[in-house]
C-alpha cells in the first residue's frame, strides 16, 4: 500500500472522522430520546437537559451531514444544464459554481464566528452549565469545512477541465 | 441583477442552500443588516424540537432499505394480492408506497425495491415498458402516508400539527394508489401473467417471515394516535427498533456497514436541514422586503375566486415540481403561499396535501424528474424510454392531483 498517496490517506482519515462523529451523534440522539420516553413512563419525569441536548444534536447532525455531503459532492441542486454540456465545458462551469459555493460558505463561516463570539461574550449557557458557544461552534467550523471542501473541488474540476476526458480503462487513476 | 446571477448559478448546478444563502446575504447586505443574522437564523434548527424526527425516521428508512426487509415486504404483499389478475402490479404499488412512507421518497425506493420488483414483473409476463413505468412512478408513491419526510417538513414550515397532516394524507394517498392499481389491472387485462394460487399457508409463512417488521406501522401510528408518543418520540422508537431488529436480531446489516449507512442517510438529512436553515433567513428577508404583500397585490388583481386560485396554484406547483426538488420547494415556497391561500379560504392542511401531491408529480416530470434519472441509471434504459414508459402513470397521477385539489373534503373529512 506504499503507493497510496498522502491526500488519499488524508481523505480516508477525514471521511472516517466524519463517519465516527455522525455515528456518535446519531446513537446519542436515539439513546437519549428513548431514555427520555422510558424515564417519563416510569414516572421519573424527563431529564432537564435532554430536550435541549437533543435539539443541539440535531444541529450537529445537520452540519456534519452537510460537511459529509460536501466531501461526496452530494448537495441538493438543480441539475438542468450540466448534463447537456460536453465534458470540458461541464467541468469548467463547475469551477465557477464551486468557487461561488466556497465563497458563500466562507462568508457564512466568518459571520458564524462573530455570532459565536457574541454568545461567548454574553456567557450564555447550555443546560445551565456549559458554555452555549461550544455547541454553536459547529456553525463556523462546519461552513468553514464546506468552504475548504469546495475550494478543493474547484481545483479538481479545474484540473479535469484542463486535462479533458480520460479513457477510464487506460487513463490515469488520479483522484481515485 | 444579483438575482439573475443567482438564478444562473442555480441552473448551472450550484448547491441550492448556497443560492438561498447567497440571496439572503445579498438582501440583508443591501438593507445594511448585520450578516450575523444568517448564522443566527440557521441556529434556529436547534430551536425547532420537531426536527428531531427527520434524522431518526430517515435513518430507520435507510436501515430498512439496506436489510432484506424489502424482500419480505414483497413476499407478504405477493401472498395477499398475487392471486389476482394484475396482482403483482398491485404488489409493487403497495410495497413501494409502504416503503416510501418510511424512506421519504428520496429515490431509495426505486433502488431498494426496484431491484426486486422489476425482474419479478418481467418473469411474471408483464411487458417491459409497463414495468419500467410502474417501478419508476411507484418510487414516489406513499409520499402522503405517515411518517413521510416531506409531510413532516411541511408541518415544520407551515407550523401545522404533523399528526393532523399524517391523517389528512391518508385518503388522498389511497386515491393515488387505487387509481394506479385500477389502471394496472385494466392495462394488463389481456396479458397472460403467471398467477400464484392463493394459499393461507403462504400468507402465514410470509407474515411469520416479516413478523418483526409488521409491527412498525403500528408502533408509529399507534404510538402517535394512542397519545403515547410525540411524533419525534415515535421516530426515536422506530430508529431503535429497526436498529435492533435488522442489526442485532436478524444480523442482515453488519456492524461494519453501519457507519456507511449512517453517512448516506445523514448526508441527505444534512442537505435538507441546511436548506431549511438558510431558508429561515431568506424567508425573513422576504417578509422584511414585503414580498408577501407584493404577491397579495399581484394575485388579488388577477385571481378572483378560490377556484381560480387553486387552478393557478396547481399550474405553478407543477412547474415548480419539474425544476425543484420537494424539500427545497417546501421550505422556499410554502411560507409565501400560505398567507395567499388563507386569503382565498384554502385550509392550510388541504394546502399541504395539494402541495405534496403536486410535487410528487415533479419526481416524474421531464426534464429533471429525479425518479426518471434514477430509473434510467438503475435499469440501464435511455432517459427517453423512461419518459415514454412513465407517461401514462404520470397522467393518472395528474388526474388524482386534480381530484385532491378540487375536493377538499377528501383531505379534511378525517381531521376537521
Amino acid at each position: 500500500m506504499s503507493d497510496v498517496r498522502w491526500w488519499q490517506r488524508l481523505d480516508r482519515i477525514g471521511r472516517g472522522l466524519e463517519n465516527a462523529l455522525l455515528l456518535l451523534s446519531l446513537v446519542a440522539m436515539i439513546g437519549l430520546a428513548v431514555a427520555q420516553i422510558v424515564a417519563r413512563n416510569v414516572g421519573l419525569g424527563g431529564f432537564a437537559f435532554s430536550d435541549e441536548l437533543l435539539r443541539l444534536l440535531v444541529l450537529w447532525v445537520a452540519m456534519l451531514g452537510a460537511v459529509a455531503a460536501s466531501r461526496d459532492d452530494h448537495h441538493i441542486r438543480i441539475d438542468l444544464v450540466s448534463r447537456f454540456l460536453p465534458y470540458r465545458l461541464r467541468k469548467g462551469v463547475r469551477v465557477i459554481v464551486d468557487l461561488f459555493t466556497a465563497g458563500v460558505c466562507a462568508v457564512l463561516a466568518w459571520y458564524g464566528l462573530s455570532f459565536v463570539a457574541s454568545t461567548r461574550e454574553f456567557e450564555d449557557l447550555a443546560f445551565g452549565a456549559l458554555p452555549l458557544w461550544w455547541f454553536q461552534a459547529i456553525l463556523p467550523v462546519g461552513f468553514g469545512l464546506i468552504a475548504y471542501r469546495y475550494l478543493l473541488w474547484t481545483c479538481q474540476h479545474g484540473y479535469e477541465s484542463w486535462r479533458g476526458e480520460v479513457d477510464m480503462k487506460t487513463g490515469s487513476p488520479e483522484g481515485g | 441583477m444579483a438575482n439573475v446571477l443567482l438564478l444562473l448559478l442555480a441552473v448551472l448546478g450550484a448547491p441550492l442552500f448556497v443560492i438561498i444563502a447567497g440571496s439572503a446575504l445579498w438582501g440583508f447586505y443591501q438593507q445594511d443588516v448585520d450578516l450575523s443574522v444568517l448564522p443566527i437564523e440557521i441556529f434556529a434548527i436547534a430551536e425547532t424540537p420537531i426536527l428531531l424526527a427527520i434524522p431518526l425516521f430517515t435513518f430507520a428508512g435507510y436501515i430498512l432499505s439496506e436489510s432484506q426487509a424489502p424482500t419480505r415486504l414483497v413476499r407478504v404483499t405477493q401472498a395477499v394480492f398475487g392471486w389476482m389478475p394484475g396482482g403483482l402490479a398491485m404488489v409493487s404499488l403497495a410495497a413501494c408506497a409502504f416503503f416510501t412512507a418510511f424512506t421519504g421518497a428520496s429515490g431509495v425506493t426505486i433502488i431498494a425495491l426496484g431491484a426486486i420488483l422489476y425482474p419479478a414483473l418481467a418473469s411474471a409476463g408483464y411487458d417491459e415498458r409497463f414495468n419500467l413505468g410502474l417501478v419508476t412512478s411507484a418510487g414516489s408513491l406513499g409520499l402522503l402516508f405517515a411518517p413521510s419526510l416531506p409531510i413532516i417538513l411541511y408541518g415544520v414550515v407551515a407550523k401545522e400539527p404533523i399528526d393532523t397532516l399524517f391523517v389528512a394524507g391518508a385518503a388522498p394517498g389511497m386515491l393515488m394508489l387505487v387509481l394506479l392499481a385500477g389502471w394496472s389491472v385494466w392495462r394488463n387485462r389481456h396479458t397472460r401473467t403467471a398467477l400464484s394460487a392463493f394459499s393461507w399457508r403462504e400468507v402465514g409463512a410470509a407474515l411469520k417471515d416479516a413478523a418483526l417488521e409488521i409491527p412498525l406501522p403500528i408502533v408509529v401510528l399507534g404510538g402517535i394516535y394512542g397519545g403515547v408518543l410525540a411524533v419525534s418520540e415515535a421516530a426515536a422508537v422506530t430508529a431503535l427498533y429497526v436498529l435492533i431488529v435488522e442489526v442485532v436480531v436478524r444480523r442482515e446489516i453488519k456492524l461494519t456497514a453501519l457507519p456507511g449507512i449512517v453517512r448516506e442517510s445523514m448526508m441527505l438529512v444534512g442537505g435538507i436541514l441546511v436548506i431549511l436553515g438558510v431558508s429561515f433567513a431568506s424567508t425573513n428577508y422576504m417578509i422584511d422586503a414585503g414580498v408577501p404583500e407584493k404577491l397579495f397585490a399581484l394575485t388579488e388583481s388577477r385571481v378572483d375566486s378560490k377556484l381560480t386560485f387553486l387552478l393557478a396554484l396547481l399550474v405553478f406547483l407543477l412547474i415548480l415540481g419539474a425544476i425543484l426538488d420537494i424539500f427545497s420547494a417546501i421550505v422556499l415556497v410554502v411560507p409565501l403561499i400560505l398567507p395567499l391561500a388563507a386569503n382565498y379560504g384554502v385550509d392550510p392542511i388541504h394546502l399541504g396535501i395539494i402541495f405534496l401531491a403536486a410535487m410528487q408529480l415533479g419526481y416524474l416530470t421531464p426534464p429533471v424528474g429525479l425518479n426518471l434519472f434514477i430509473a434510467s441509471y438503475r435499469f440501464n434504459k435511455s432517459i427517453l424510454s423512461v419518459y415514454a414508459a412513465t407517461l401514462p402513470f404520470l397522467l393518472i397521477l395528474f388526474v388524482s392531483v386534480l381530484i385532491i385539489t378540487f375536493w377538499p373534503s377528501l383531505s379534511l373529512f378525517l381531521v376537521r
